[in-house]
């Protein structure tokens, strides 16, 4: 019963100093978190295939709010869950297709609903190679990295499922701040 | 007299007392351990999103110059638990529920780094529903052919694939009707409550404290209600009672805090057991004698400041409350003011012991509170609103804390000595001047630890604004013509800074 009292005792002692010493930065970790589970996060580029307008080991912010109230756009840059393994593998595309269109890419060009796409965001002379088509359902986007002859996206693992459209990137932090509504 | 804020203790002059409390080294060393921790858990929170890029081998179908050939065949078993075991080992993937179906993902061939003939994936299904099944392959870089599936029997279910190149991802993907997995209750309770908007759980986040906030208030203003201090309209121009000012400000604050420890000092001076010196960016104490009428805690403040010399500056006060990340001794202050006030009959029980379980409470259910916010964040998917409870929970006990220190807990004899210590108080709050007397001098220094416990130090001050002022001998300065406000403005600041920085290292939950 003393010994009992004593541990007792010496958890109450050891939970205040914890307490005590950690109370602002776990107030500070637990604010951190929220934002970046709820509102704003941030994920490192890894890879070519967003090249020349996302590079390797760039930084950015996203936001995960974007889509609660409206849909993905065309052109919009996201951060996508991978269909083949959606748990562990998370994605940076650009929407090429929405819910209902009909996507085709032949002669290194990609048609939406027969007419070709006028990409501005694409390097002078780039062609679009691995020739296919997709009618999308209506919960379906089709995304496709900017570095087209290098990019694994819907042409590989076909189009995305509402569901696995996780946010809408907003802003390059590192190294050079740009907003990515501008590329 | 400049105007100077009621209640506060420190005035601004010097830059030297501007931080609240001295740097402690262990403090700031656990803190940078923190920090350090806290950017580490960040870092690896930040996620890398592939901008994936196709392997080379893309279009090569197979040998490829590679003469690894193999074949492989993975068993596939799906429990009706929607637990899944890959070649009899469990996955950490389970069956979850997407709108009107239950659907496994999980990719079986993954960047496995050399040539594969064929992939033959045999799943067995938790229950005869195998014609009933939805499925779908996704085949990602370098996979000869489509993948074939077929039923086996009513349970069993086949895809093929052949020459896969090393780059190669497949994932099956099966979708069975809803109601074909029973998960254990628990999984049941969670996907029942992931169901819920998130919004509703924000609203539960809100309420939780908001709740506790209004039941702590009701109970703050029935116990305030049930040992309400008369607080009096006339003035008592003494002391009711020869306390020492530390008692009177714990039984006026229910707590033992800055206040009480610089009025300690301010009153150990006027005995003329210490001298205060003022000294251009600088403080020190002198000790002078030590009277056998120093009260256990006094004595232990006394050594606290004073170690084996007479002579304790700012740098040798701040050197040994650097020592410790918390001093037994500050505790030991706090515990024998709260014991004189108890034996006096003034509170129930120890201030100290009566908060102290509320205290216990609510540190314990902010730490569960946080667990259980990490833990659901690590564990759902996201957006795991879910959290929001935990977090209401946390803030919850942060309010039990904040509000339960305001829990009076003063026996009648407690709330009859607090009125007469008011009527006191109303006598040194008071706006009036007092009348020049040659007396006068003595009656400020007299009470000026009482006005400090009593939150009116400034108004006492005030009161003497029109007599002429002599330092008194136990304030050593070197500054000449000192008047009254610059006495205050220069006693204050030091014994508010000592009296913070030691109150600041007071044990947390000590008993």
């Amino acid at each position: 019963m003393e010994l009992l009292k004593y541990i007792i005792d010496k958890i109450i002692y050891g939970g205040g100093v914890v307490f005590d010493l950690a109370k602002w930065l776990i107030v500070f970790f637990v604010f951190v978190l929220i934002i970046n589970t709820f509102f704003i996060s941030l994920f490192f580029v890894d890879g070519l295939s967003m090249e020349p307008n996302l590079h390797n080991k760039e930084a950015i912010l996203w936001d995960k709010n974007a889509y609660h109230i409206q849909t993905p756009r065309r052109f919009d840059v996201v951060a996508v869950n991978a269909p083949s393994d959606p748990t562990k593998k998370k994605y940076v595309k650009r929407v090429i297709g929405l819910p209902g269109d009909f996507i085709e890419v032949k002669g290194g060009k990609v048609y939406l609903n027969s007419k070709q796409l006028d990409e501005e965001y694409l390097p002078e002379g780039l062609e679009t190679p691995f020739d296919g088509s997709w009618n999308l359902t209506d919960d379906q986007y089709f995304v496709m990295g900017d570095n087209r002859p290098n990019s694994n996206d819907s042409r590989a693992f076909g189009p995305v499922e509402r569901r696995f459209v996780l946010g809408k990137g907003i802003a390059i932090i590192f190294p050079r701040f740009r907003l990515i509504k501008d590329i | 007299m400049r105007k100077v804020r009621e209640g506060e203790l420190a005035a601004t002059r010097r830059d030297i007392y501007k931080r609240t409390t001295v740097g402690v080294y262990w403090r700031k060393l656990i803190f940078m351990g923190g920090l350090f921790a806290l950017v580490f858990f960040g870092l690896t929170s930040v996620q890398y999103f592939k901008a994936d890029t196709i392997s080379n081998d893309l279009g090569s179908s197979g040998t490829g110059g590679n003469s690894d050939l193999s074949v492989k065949i993975v068993d596939m078993k799906i429990n009706l638990n929607g637990t899944i075991y890959i070649d009899g080992k469990k996955s950490k993937d389970r069956v979850v529920p997407v709108g009107d179906v239950e659907e496994i993902r999980i990719p079986v061939i993954d960047n496995i780094d050399y040539y594969l003939k064929s992939v033959t994936i045999n799943v067995e299904l938790p229950k005869e529903i195998a014609y009933s099944v939805g499925h779908e392959q996704i085949l990602m870089h370098s996979v000869g052919s489509p993948m074939t599936y077929r039923v086996v029997d009513k349970s069993h279910v086949v895809f093929v694939a052949t020459d896969i190149a090393p780059m190669a991802t497949i994932t099956p993907v099966i979708t069975m009707p809803k109601g074909t997995i029973n998960p254990p209750l628990i999984v049941k309770i969670l996907n029942y409550l992931q169901e819920f908007k998130g919004s509703v759980w924000v609203a539960v986040g809100v309420s939780l404290p908001t709740l506790s906030l209004i039941f702590m208030f009701f109970l703050l203003s029935f116990q305030m209600k049930r040992q309400r201090v008369v607080v009096p309209a006339n003035e008592l121009t003494a002391p009711p009672l020869a306390l020492p000012p530390a008692l009177v400000g714990a039984l006026y604050h229910q707590n033992v805090r800055a206040r009480e420890i610089a009025a300690t000092l301010i009153d150990l001076a006027l005995r003329k057991n210490i001298y205060i010196m003022d000294r251009e960016r600088d403080f020190a104490f002198v000790k002078n004698r030590f009277d056998s009428r120093l009260l256990s805690f006094e004595k232990i403040l006394l050594s606290k400041i004073f170690k084996d010399n007479i002579f304790s500056n700012r740098e040798e006060i701040e050197r040994r409350i650097n020592n410790h990340l918390y001093s037994r001794k500050i505790s030991l202050v706090s515990a024998g003011i709260y014991g004189l006030a108890s034996r006096l009959g003034y509170f129930k029980v120890d201030p100290q012991k009566s908060h102290l379980k509320y205290w216990v409470v609510g540190v314990f259910g902010f730490f569960v509170g946080v667990a259980g916010f990490v833990v659901t964040l690590r564990l759902l998917p996201d957006p795991a609103y879910l959290s929001f409870f935990w977090l209401g929970m946390a803030a919850s006990c942060i309010v039990i804390m904040i509000v339960a220190r305001r829990i009076p807990i003063r026996t009648e004899l407690g709330q009859q000595a607090l009125g007469d210590w008011l009527a006191f108080r109303n006598f040194l709050s008071s706006s009036e001047k007092i009348p020049f007397s040659f007396s006068g001098q003595e009656t400020f220094q007299k009470y000026l630890a009482y006005s400090i416990v009593l939150d009116c130090e400034v108004s006492w001050a005030r009161r003497f604004s029109e007599h002429d002022f002599e330092v008194p001998q136990w304030y050593m300065t070197s500054e000449s013509g000192m008047g009254l406000q610059e006495f205050c403005l220069s006693l204050y600041p030091i014994v508010s800074y000592v009296g913070r920085s030691m109150a600041a290292i007071r044990e947390p939950g000590f008993k």
